[in-house]
């Protein structure tokens, strides 16, 4: 239903325009910048770790994930994929990565290190280093690490302290991690210092990490919103809006305004029982982990069958806000509050005895809190870190919340991984499952 | 222990029924932890008098419980043995030590410990990094681990104690050593497929038990008379290969696997835990840094701004041109689970290095499984084909 002069279901926000262009700002910036003969770097996406630094120091940065997506829904992907096989990379590796190591091949091989002329939204210029973390996934190193062979740049990876669900809460682990995260900053300064041959700017780090900070606090109000009925803001809107929050695209300080804007809008729905889509409402779904970027339109066809789409999952949504307001050092709040988003729930998932303390937990909690009627688990086959926790988490659901769950494979980059006839197909006899559930929950409460 | 059987045949006999011997100690009130890789300080378990044991999957085993937990797309090892697990298979460990060594391991073991009732279970986490302050803070890790140990034993984990396990440990990290000089001799005395199933016998008894059975080994070995040369020398790199039917699989075709880089092979036994000062800082020192396994970042000492990709391969990859030369190896043969990430990014790398060492290599990925041998043997003999043409 994504054709010209189609009725359009979704009833999608005007605020997240602005939000989303931030996006080919970055990109915009990034190329300017190349061409005024300033550096540029290349980052994972890293939780707020080193972000708010690379922000600060004003480095323009741009995401091989995000470009990753960027080329799917551009449809540039499919030939870069081709070449990374023919590169020898394992097909079964992440889908951004290949994308990526296609793209550097076509760049460092065939163009002599000039952007491939094909490249959606300007390409990403070379970088003058690699920042890289083991957050999320361990291709977040892996993958830059590997790049080594098309560009000689160096690669700075960020270690995160992953601890377990309750070795968190034994005697001193917590502030030890901060400690190790501040320490770990100091270093990615002073190695930032070095590559650009600059000095930080502290009062601008400090501004930095305010306007982030305050940016995620309405971010994440927006998103308690969205557990009013009807649901006042869809998941096309969640994903349009959120580079500003995980990649940083755009100035934070300009960007807070902006989600100012949608706080407002947002708000203004609610109050008037406004629907994130043009028919009732009939179920409310959860979706998790990231979409089919290649096949968005099938939101649409399932908002015309009532489906609307209320909360995602964990990964891209900010961490519920924390106050540091006794924390001057601005590196401590960076630690603080990247080590929070990991973290937040452990203790609720520990109260529940579960072990899943971020990813998994997080998911319960919000399709409870939520009031979904199901969830809908995008498979990603080439995402080991976005798939794992997906059949667990369809039996918890089962077990403890009575919500049924869907999952379908496909692939983040991969178009020939996905089948949006098939996804169709199988929603009507979901649709009896959720009606059923929904009965199961009504006796049970 | 199996009676009867001495040297490699009991070896053979231990890996064949790895729980037999652990669950008889156990019925003695010995304590059994489990751990999966290697990155597990299996000293400090032994020097609590537990036993530390290998979990390992099954590869003629089809998984079946796990598919309720864990997608399809996702390491078939862990895939294995956590379904073995839920089918209760494990049931006889007091409990899991499990450490952040891959996404694999670090998310299923997120899971076991919400769906497996173990009395003992702990998570470690394990920095990316290498550095001094990252090995700290590891070394920190270590002891929160120690005071679980100490909770669950009710004993305290003494420093003699700790010296003496680490020294048995580093004597069997020693006799393996020995076992993989044999393999230096053209022709080899012992094949690597024999060399597998040692290594998976001791990985599943006391370290002490372990390092009588491998003296026995070497000295029914010092006896055997020299084969023929039947073929080329291969070296095998890559994911977990806790069955030695893929290499039986390259040696029944006339090769020789004369050393390997594999978790279950050299990876775990080519190093000492060094015995000066703090030992959990050796310790720390010794998983962190001196482990080889591609999840751990490291990379050429460089001026911070440029990098140089040769002499990045040959910090990360120089032990394989000393393996190559002093194994006088024909070819490489990088084998790899699918879903293994982390070896995976690395296949193009390796075969790059091998490369610039005039190493001829072939890259498989297999599902683990022993159904998928027989699509491998057919690559593997076109592999040794063109190598016989460089050899003889």
């Amino acid at each position: 239903m994504s054709g010209e002069g189609k009725k359009r279901y979704i009833n999608r926000l005007k605020s997240f325009l602005p939000l989303r262009s931030k996006i080919d700002e970055t990109y915009k910036k990034s190329l300017e910048a190349i061409q005024m003969g300033r550096p540029v770097a290349w980052a994972m996406i890293n939780a707020w770790y080193g972000d708010p630094i690379l922000r600060a120091i004003e480095l323009e940065t741009v995401y091989p994930e995000n470009f990753g997506a960027v080329c799917a829904a551009e449809g540039i992907a499919e030939s870069y994929l081709n070449r990374a096989d023919a590169e020898g990379f394992p097909s079964h590796l992440c889908g951004y990565a290949r994308n990526c190591f296609g793209y550097v091949s076509r760049m460092t091989k065939e163009l002599g290190g000039k952007i491939p002329p094909e490249a959606p939204i300007g390409g990403m210029p070379k970088p003058i280093f690699l920042l890289s973390s083991n957050i999320g996934c361990d291709a977040r190193y892996k993958w830059f690490q590997a790049l080594g062979r098309y560009l000689d740049v160096p690669v700075w990876v960020l270690d995160m302290p992953i601890p377990g669900v309750k070795e968190l809460f034994r005697d001193g682990v917590y502030e030890r991690c901060i400690r190790f995260i501040v320490e770990e900053l100091k270093e990615f300064v002073h190695f930032l210092e070095r590559i650009l041959g600059v000095k930080m700017d502290w009062d601008r780090l400090e501004k930095t990490v305010y306007d982030i900070e305050e940016m995620n606090r309405v971010w994440f109000e927006i998103n308690e919103f969205r557990k009013a009925i009807p649901c006042p803001m869809h998941s096309r809107d969640f994903w349009s809006a959120m580079p500003p929050s995980l990649f940083l695209a755009g100035k934070p300080a300009e960007t807070l305004i902006l989600y100012k804007e949608m706080w407002k809008e947002v708000k203004e729905r609610v109050d008037h029982k406004l629907s994130s889509i043009h028919t009732e409402e009939k179920f409310r779904i959860l979706f998790s982990e990231l979409p089919p970027w290649h096949s968005l339109s099938v939101f649409e066809n399932m908002a015309e069958r009532g489906w609307n789409f209320v909360i995602e999952s964990w990964g891209y949504h900010p961490p519920p806000p924390l106050d540091l307001s006794g924390i001057s050092d601005p590196l401590e709040h960076i630690a603080r509050f990247s080590f929070h988003f990991h973290t937040a729930y452990f203790k609720d998932a520990l109260e529940e005895g579960e072990y899943y303390g971020y990813m998994g937990y997080p998911l319960l909690k919000f399709a409870r809190e939520y009031k979904c009627d199901g969830a809908f688990f995008h498979l990603p086959l080439t995402c080991r870190s976005t798939s794992t926790h997906q059949l667990y988490l369809q039996e918890k659901m089962k077990e403890k919340l009575k919500i049924p769950s869907m999952i379908v494979s496909g692939d983040i980059v991969d178009l020939r991984l996905f089948n949006p006839a098939e996804v169709m197909k199988r929603i009507e006899v979901f649709e009896e499952s959720m009606e059923s559930y929904r009965k199961v929950r009504e006796e049970r409460s | 222990m199996p009676e009867g059987s001495q040297g490699i045949t009991r070896a053979k006999d231990i890996c064949r029924d790895r729980f037999r011997r652990v669950k008889e100690l156990r019925k003695e009130g010995r304590k059994i932890l489990g751990y999966i890789c290697l990155h597990a300080p299996v000293e400090m378990m032994t020097a609590l008098q537990i036993i530390p044991f290998r979990m390992l999957g099954d590869i003629y085993e089809t998984p079946t419980q796990v598919d309720r937990f864990l997608p399809r797309a996702f390491c078939p090892f862990v895939r294995s043995v956590f379904d073995l697990s839920l089918k209760g298979k494990y049931d006889f460990l007091d409990g899991m030590l499990l450490v952040h060594s891959c996404d694999a391991m670090e998310r299923t073991g997120r899971i076991w410990e919400s769906v497996v009732d173990h009395h003992y279970f702990h998570f470690m986490d394990l920095p990316t990094k290498v550095s001094e302050r990252h090995r700290k803070f590891f070394r920190e890790g270590l002891d929160d681990f120690k005071k679980t140990l100490e909770e669950l034993t009710g004993k305290e984990l003494s420093f003699e104690e700790l010296k003496k396990a680490i020294e048995s440990h580093n004597e069997q990290r020693r006799l393996v050593r020995s076992l993989y000089e044999i393999t230096e001799k053209v022709p080899p005395k012992i094949s690597g497929s024999e060399i597998l199933q040692v290594i998976g016998a001791i990985t599943s008894i006391p370290v002490e038990e372990g390092n009588k059975l491998l003296r026995e080994v070497l000295a029914e070995i010092g006896k055997r008379k020299s084969g023929k040369l039947k073929g080329p020398r291969i070296l095998v790199w890559g994911s977990v290969l806790d069955h030695p039917a893929f290499v039986e699989m390259i040696e029944d075709l006339g090769a020789h696997v004369v050393i390997d880089d594999l978790c279950t092979g050299t990876r775990g036994y080519w190093v000492d835990v060094k015995l000066d000062g703090d030992l959990l800082s050796s310790l720390a020192y010794y998983y962190l840094v001196e482990l080889r396994c591609p999840r751990t970042f490291k990379e050429a000492p460089s001026d911070g701004k440029r990098k140089d990709y040769s002499a990045d391969l040959e910090e990360r990859f120089g032990y394989l041109r000393e393996f190559a030369k002093t194994w006088k190896v024909d070819g490489a043969i990088l084998q790899s689970v699918k879903y293994c990430d982390c070896h995976g990014f690395e296949v193009p790398q390796v075969k790059d290095y091998f490369n610039s060492l005039g190493i001829t290599s072939l890259s498989l990925e297999h599902n683990y499984m022993i159904a998928d041998r027989e699509v491998l043997k057919t690559r593997v003999e076109a592999f040794l084909e063109i190598l016989r043409g460089g050899v003889e």
